[in-house]
């Protein structure tokens, strides 16, 4: 996954380039199509009342049990009364928001032509989001709350979780090159 | 004596707590990047470079840092738009210890 030198850069007044090989666009596209899935709604409680699915309110107002589903859907209030009415309205939204950011990165990776991806910033954006989510949800997997940098780098090369770990730090380092590409334009 | 109904006694008690402003909190994350962090802010709510870096440092160093301040109603879309850019976001009345 090294193919990749530059990331992102900035290329005119709206537009943000990089080149990726098929094999970087093959893990990033199965990252987002696992988040996709991941926010799928829940199945644990079906909507029994259509008006309410259709307007975005959901049965469920209990956090979710997965770690990763709960780090990706916090609770907005510390009170759990709050959280839970807060949640009831608004969770289904926010599961849609971000399977949208990360639909719409899927479908850049689909249709770059010869690995170049053209970003706006509107879909700029869309891409923070879902990268974002990925390291998130491989962050909770890492474990990194507990975990230092150091204790990563050091994990054993027959550890599945080193892999992870590079897959993070590479997202990681593409981020950072994006946000540069775009902090440049508003300077 | 009128009877107040429940409906009712939640709007009174808005109109004598209305000057009391809700805030939208940020957590510090070990994942979330520090320029990543200052990019949302700038993004979602208009602050300059200067504002929106020193805000994250507040997060980073303190734990946790208010990034707005409003009513209620305003202060859950601000936390509904930093949980959809994956940011650590509560929020709370003004007026409760943080």
């Amino acid at each position: 996954m090294t193919d990749n030198e530059h990331g992102f850069f900035r290329h005119g007044d709206n537009s943000y380039l990089a080149n990726f090989s098929e094999s970087e666009r093959e893990v990033l596209t199965n990252l987002v199509q696992q988040i996709i899935e991941l926010l799928a709604e829940r199945v644990d409680h079906h909507n029994d009342d259509p008006l309410a699915a259709m307007v975005g309110i959901t049965v469920h107002d209990t956090p979710p049990e997965d770690e990763v589903l709960l780090r990706l859907l916090p609770n907005a209030y510390a009170d759990q009364v709050d959280a839970s009415e807060f949640r009831r309205y608004t969770e289904s939204t926010l599961r849609q928001k971000k399977q949208a950011h990360a639909m719409a990165m899927r479908l850049h990776l689909q249709e770059a032509v010869d690995g170049v991806i053209e970003l706006d910033h509107d879909g700029a954006n869309a891409w923070l989001g879902a990268m974002n989510d990925v390291r998130l949800a491989l962050g909770v997997r890492l474990k990194v709350e507990e975990n230092s940098h150091e204790d990563l780098e050091l994990l054993s090369p027959d550890d599945p979780m080193r892999a992870v770990y590079a897959v993070y730090s590479w997202l990681g380092w593409l981020q950072e090159s994006l946000i540069s590409a775009l902090m440049d334009e508003s300077q | 004596m009128v009877k107040l109904n429940d409906k009712i006694e939640e709007e009174l008690k808005a109109i004598f707590n209305g000057d009391i402003p809700w805030v939208t909190i940020v957590w510090d994350d070990p994942v979330n990047l520090m320029t990543y962090v200052t990019y949302v802010l700038m993004e979602l709510f208009g602050y300059n470079k200067e504002k929106a870096h020193e805000l994250m440092m507040k997060i980073h160093t303190e734990g946790k840092a208010v990034v707005s301040t409003g009513s209620r109603e305003e202060m859950e879309h601000d936390v509904a738009r930093l949980h959809e850019y994956g940011l650590w976001a509560t929020l709370q009345r003004g007026d409760q210890a943080l």
